[in-house]
């Protein structure tokens, strides 16, 4: 910039017109590309196993506002971030993953309120006064007969022993070991069987499996 | 001062990072707190509300306590706590010393212009039109800000809230803490940050022209009359001199043009109080006052008629 710029009268060309159209047009298409992401919904998002009181997937997503209080919340740790397999506008929001525990309400850690619903700070997760861990259905268990250990008549039924509420009962069919079925009147798909379940690690004879022999499935909204 | 600013906004993200890696539930910028007490950011409060339409106390209770937060601080919020301008300075660090001087000779060069430019008009201020406020009430972040609130309206859902760079900023951490402590693989690990820095430098002065925090800040920012900078005239090198100096405009963060205000990309509605200003006045004549009305006053600085033109393009003292 020289000296002629600062002439006197001229003003000076610092707010040049052009640089600020140029900025207001680049926010004008900030704006375009956030009613884009907006835009996304109508895209589908697949179901997902969300945390107690988030089984209102519509209120879930309008209040999420992504603060991350409820991973934290979670005394079991089973509460992860979803992933992009979940959707592109779910990614960061509470999932539940049953690797490791299972969600019980926080019975043993809160008396049966659970901490995340607590802890959310847009209502986001929310449970109605009435609301039981029993009726609360956060998804199904589904036993894959073909990697299931007790399928090949090993006597397995750890997820038999986990299950808190009798949703799993063993059949003997034509005097085979006791096998595991799901009851699905009974499941409200709280992850106990999952997160005991040894498939992956015991059954190096599933070589192929990705995923242990019982796991809960989001239930897909009709 | 910097160095303060730098360990507070720091400190804290660092503070919020241990409560996700030791699996607190402290939470992040977005929604801080424990148990019942809950501290919400303003725009995910509004958003959220509108896109699940409910009247979430916790939200409310936040909003008003930022509200007169903002009212009494203005964007101190942005000087002093958030991490995006750390993200800024990391970015900066990667800069060549040969690059960062271009750009600050440019800017001194600029300002200096500005400061000629004001000394020298002869005219009566209220005769001349070409220093008058030509600038519109809202700005290129107000369009963003409205892009944000049509699109949660429209689409029932907070937004913005997924590309904000200070949620993306501790979705970073969580996602590398989660990589190293649970094995957790996903491709968020690279997408998150690579989003960040897309952000970063695709929009390049984030905070002064598209953020839409900044922008809600603004707004309300217009009614504080509290701790903006004041020059006092009698100390001010252009004041008394009449030779150009603005070194106060060469060092704000804020895009402000603190000696002539109606220069700058940004108003003193968006000071950050980050007190650079202040320390940058070789005379000593800025402060950050409570009671400081609406700040330096717009209008071009009055000067002696008998100012020596020969020292309007020289360059201010100690130079």
């Amino acid at each position: 910039m020289s000296m002629e710029d600062g002439k006197k009268g001229a003003r000076p060309a610092v707010d040049a017109a052009a640089v600020s159209r140029r900025t207001l047009m680049a926010a004008a298409g900030c704006s375009v590309a956030l009613m884009g992401l907006g835009a996304l919904k109508y895209a589908g998002t697949p179901a997902q196993l969300r945390p107690p009181g988030g089984q209102d997937e519509e209120r879930l997503m309008a209040a999420c506002i992504r603060c991350q209080k409820c991973f934290g919340a979670c005394p079991r740790r089973i509460i992860v971030p979803a992933k992009l397999e979940s959707g592109v506008l779910s990614v960061r929001t509470p999932v539940l993953s049953f690797d490791d525990s299972y969600c019980d309400w926080c019975a043993e850690e809160n008396g049966g309120v659970p901490l995340c619903v607590s802890a959310c700070p847009t209502e986001a997760l929310h449970l109605p006064p009435e609301a039981t861990a029993e009726k609360t259905i956060i998804g199904m268990a589904k036993i894959d007969q073909k990697t299931c250990l007790a399928f090949r008549d090993t006597g397995c039924r750890y997820c038999y022993d986990a299950c808190p509420y009798d949703a799993i009962e063993l059949r003997t069919d034509d005097g085979t070991n006791p096998r595991p079925y799901i009851i699905e009147d009974r499941c409200n798909g709280c992850g106990a069987c999952e997160s005991v379940c040894v498939s992956l690690t015991a059954g190096a004879l599933a070589s192929s499996a990705s995923e242990r022999a019982v796991v809960i499935r989001p239930i897909e909204k009709a | 001062m910097d160095k303060l600013r730098i360990a507070v906004s720091g400190g804290l993200f660092a503070l919020l990072s241990i409560g996700i890696v030791a699996g607190l539930s402290t939470g992040t910028l977005s929604g801080f707190g424990w148990d019942a007490f809950s501290l919400l950011c303003p725009f995910g409060a509004v958003t959220s509300m509108i896109a699940a339409h409910l009247v979430v106390p916790r939200g409310v209770v936040s909003l008003v306590l930022m509200v007169a937060f903002i009212a009494v601080f203005g964007r101190a919020f942005c000087g002093w706590v958030c991490p995006v301008p750390l993200g800024k300075r990391i970015s900066g660090f990667f800069k060549s010393a040969n690059r960062r001087k271009v750009e600050q000779d440019e800017r001194r060069e600029r300002m200096l212009d500005i400061a000629r430019h004001q000394l020298s008009c002869g005219t009566e201020c209220s005769e001349c039109a070409s220093c008058k406020q030509r600038r519109a009430k809202l700005d290129s972040r107000h369009v963003v800000l409205g892009g944000a609130l049509l699109s949660t309206v429209a689409f029932g859902f907070p937004v913005f809230c997924i590309v904000c760079p200070i949620g993306l900023a501790f979705a970073t951490v969580l996602l590398v803490w989660r990589l190293f402590a649970n094995g957790d693989v996903s491709i968020l690990v690279v997408a998150v940050p690579a989003l960040l820095v897309l952000e970063a430098t695709l929009l390049r002065k984030w905070c002064a022209r598209f953020c839409p925090l900044a922008a809600f800040m603004n707004l309300i920012g217009r009614f504080n009359r509290t701790f903006r900078p004041v020059i006092d005239e009698s100390k001010c090198i252009e004041s008394v001199s009449g030779r150009p100096c603005s070194r106060c405009s060469m060092v704000c963060e804020a895009e402000i043009n603190v000696r002539h205000p109606e220069f700058g990309e940004r108003t003193l509605d968006d000071c950050t109080r980050c007190r650079a200003c202040v320390e940058a006045c070789p005379a000593g004549a800025l402060s950050l006052p409570l009671r400081s009305g609406r700040g330096v006053q717009e209008g071009p600085v009055t000067i002696e008629d008998n100012v020596d033109p020969s020292v309007l393009a020289s360059k201010p003292a100690g130079e």
